[in-house]
């Protein structure tokens, strides 16, 4: 699903991010990436959207090389996968169910299909009932939530979430990883950088550490204790 | 992921290629996405997008009344100049056997096609008809200072040079006192609306490419104000078409109602216009009506005005978006 091959990534200003970075994930895995602040979990995540692109090396997705991935290539490659991020990003002058909505509208999907699909991804992380408030309006686990919804409303195959617990307890972090676990079940990729690491014990998946942008262990989730 | 694909076929959801069928309608909807948030964005700052609207439409209005006021005076200069008759005025103190004999020699000539006289009484009677000269022609009481007149029309024919000879041989005569070729007047009025004419296209041009300004700052403004939802619709995957859309669907609106007004403008100035002129046309006569836009030009303005703000749109659009993406 995934390969990084001697992935290494210099930003303009600065030093690397990652540095050779080389791994496997296969479909239908849920792997953390963690790592210190800085170690380069965001720039990994970003590699694999497309938000930016490899000094060196191979990033390729579900068979395909994104070194060949043009600039108009860019958006049918994002249509593919689901995005979670830290400060969720969601529109707050839309609705609940706008905001869910709008992958499905650049699909393409008809009104009457969107409206189904849409409750169907609110039920799943327990929104259901806040469809017509405007996101401000809700909670930081609620908000985070919404944006979970908006990332798996298309059905992607891949689900990629870039610390998606930091600002929330304990409590509802494990809440929040459960539902991606959840994904996992129905056979969803799953990739989350996160460095709350006692979160990442109790989830028991396959973990990959990063420090200052090499990666320093590669644990199976049986390894993790 | 191929199985996971095969899947989704399965449970009759929309595969990353679509049918030509599914294009056309994911298109539908993408259009209707953007169609309704351009309508919103407008509608969610009314003062903003009425004052564009307005600078717009009084900016494709001025070229527009223009174009009214020089069709009007082409006209009554037509109208006026139909015939190339030339005034011969008498000198004072001619009398009628003398103006008499003058048109009966004129006729004979072979340019000459016929000649009317006017008598002093005759010419007090028009002027008195004519607006606003009726109080002077009541203070002149009993004295009439007007000489006789021939009306003198050359062979219609005629080139405008052998007209002008015409005239040049007239003013020799030793009755007369002046010659009035209102056919020259005429030619002289047709060149300065010639003038006016492409003066005003240059002022449409230049109020176009300022409306098309107006837009394209107005659209600018409302990217950049929208920087934080252009970025999620980039992330979750929309086109670049997807993300512009709105803006430029917000550029026709803007074009399309700033025509409206600068036709319901140029209407109300018809309108106005219209009681003056006709009493003015009455008075030369009376077959010369106002004339107002015709409704094609009219009807074209609106869809122009769209093409404009489309454009301007779509420039600002260009220079301001997609600059977010890695290459
Ligand atoms: N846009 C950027 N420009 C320059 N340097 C960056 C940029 N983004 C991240 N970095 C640097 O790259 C390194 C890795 O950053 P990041 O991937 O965000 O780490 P993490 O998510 O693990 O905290 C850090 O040293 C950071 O300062
Ligand atoms: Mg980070």
């Amino acid at each position: 699903m995934i390969r990084f091959d001697q992935v290494s990534k210099r930003y303009a200003a600065g030093q690397e991010a990652l540095s050779q970075l080389s791994f496997h994930i296969a479909p239908g895995e849920m792997v953390f990436v963690t790592g210190h602040s800085g170690a380069g979990k965001s720039t990994l995540l970003k590699l694999l959207a497309l938000i930016e692109r490899p000094t060196r090396g191979t990033v390729t997705l579900d068979g395909q090389n994104l070194g060949t991935v043009g600039v108009r290539g860019i958006p049918r490659l994002r249509r593919k996968l689901g995005m979670v991020f830290q400060d969720h990003r969601l529109l707050l002058d839309r609705s609940v169910f706008a905001n869910v909505e709008l992958p499905l509208v650049i699909a393409g999907v008809p009104p009457e299909e969107r409206a189904r699909r849409v409750r169907a991804a609110l039920d799943k992380v327990g929104l259901l009932a806040y469809e017509k408030q405007p996101p401000a309006l809700l909670s930081t686990g609620e908000q985070q939530r919404v944006g979970i919804a908006r990332a798996i409303v298309a059905k992607p195959a891949l689900l990629i979430a870039d610390e998606p617990t930091g600002n929330l307890d304990p409590q509802l972090s494990l809440e929040i990883m459960q539902l991606f676990a959840d994904f996992q079940q129905v056979g969803t990729t799953v990739v989350i950088a996160s460095h709350d690491l006692m979160l990442i014990k109790r989830m028991k998946k396959r973990v990959i550490v990063l420090d200052h942008g090499r990666l320093i262990a590669d644990l199976a989730a049986e390894e993790v204790a | 992921m191929s199985a996971r694909r095969r899947d989704a076929a399965a449970r009759g959801e929309p595969s990353a290629r679509p049918a030509p069928r599914g294009r056309l309608r994911a298109w539908r909807e993408q259009h209707a996405w953007c169609l309704a948030a351009s309508v919103r964005r407008l509608a969610e700052r009314p003062l903003g997008t009425l004052l564009t609207v307005a600078v717009m439409g009084f900016a494709l209005a001025l070229p527009l009344a223009f174009y009214l006021l020089l069709g009007n005076v082409q006209r009554l200069g037509a109208a006026l100049g139909e015939t190339q008759a030339v005034s011969v005025f008498l000198k004072p103190g001619r009398d009628a056997p003398a103006a008499q004999a003058l048109a009966a020699r004129l006729r004979g000539r072979v340019d000459v096609a016929a000649v009317t006289v006017k008598t002093p009484q005759q010419g007090l009677r028009e002027l008195a008809a004519l607006e606003g000269f009726a109080p002077a022609v009541d203070a002149l009481g009993d004295g009439n200072p007007l000489p006789y007149v021939l009306v003198v029309e050359p062979r219609p024919e005629l080139a405008r040079a052998a007209v002008t000879t015409l005239v040049e041989t007239l003013r020799t005569l030793p009755d007369v006192d002046l010659v009035q070729d209102d056919g020259a007047w005429r030619e002289r009025l047709d060149a300065l609306v010639g003038v006016a004419r492409r003066a005003v296209q240059l002022l449409a041009a230049l109020l176009a490419l300022a409306a098309l300004l107006v837009v394209g700052n107005t659209v600018r403004l409302d990217i950049r104000s929208r920087a934080d939802e252009i970025a999620v619709l980039q992330l979750v995957g929309a086109s670049a078409g997807f993300v512009r859309r709105p803006y430029l669907y917000e550029g026709v609106w803007y074009g399309l109602c700033s025509g409206v007004v600068a036709v319901l403008l140029v209407l109300l100035l018809e309108l106005a216009l219209a009681g003056p002129a006709a009493r003015l046309a009455g008075s030369y006569g009376g077959q010369l009506g106002f004339a107002g836009i015709a409704a094609p030009v009219l009807l074209t303005v609106p869809f122009g005005a769209a093409l404009l703000g489309w454009l301007g749109a779509r420039l600002a659009s260009a220079r301001h978006l997609g600059a977010t993406m890695p290459h």
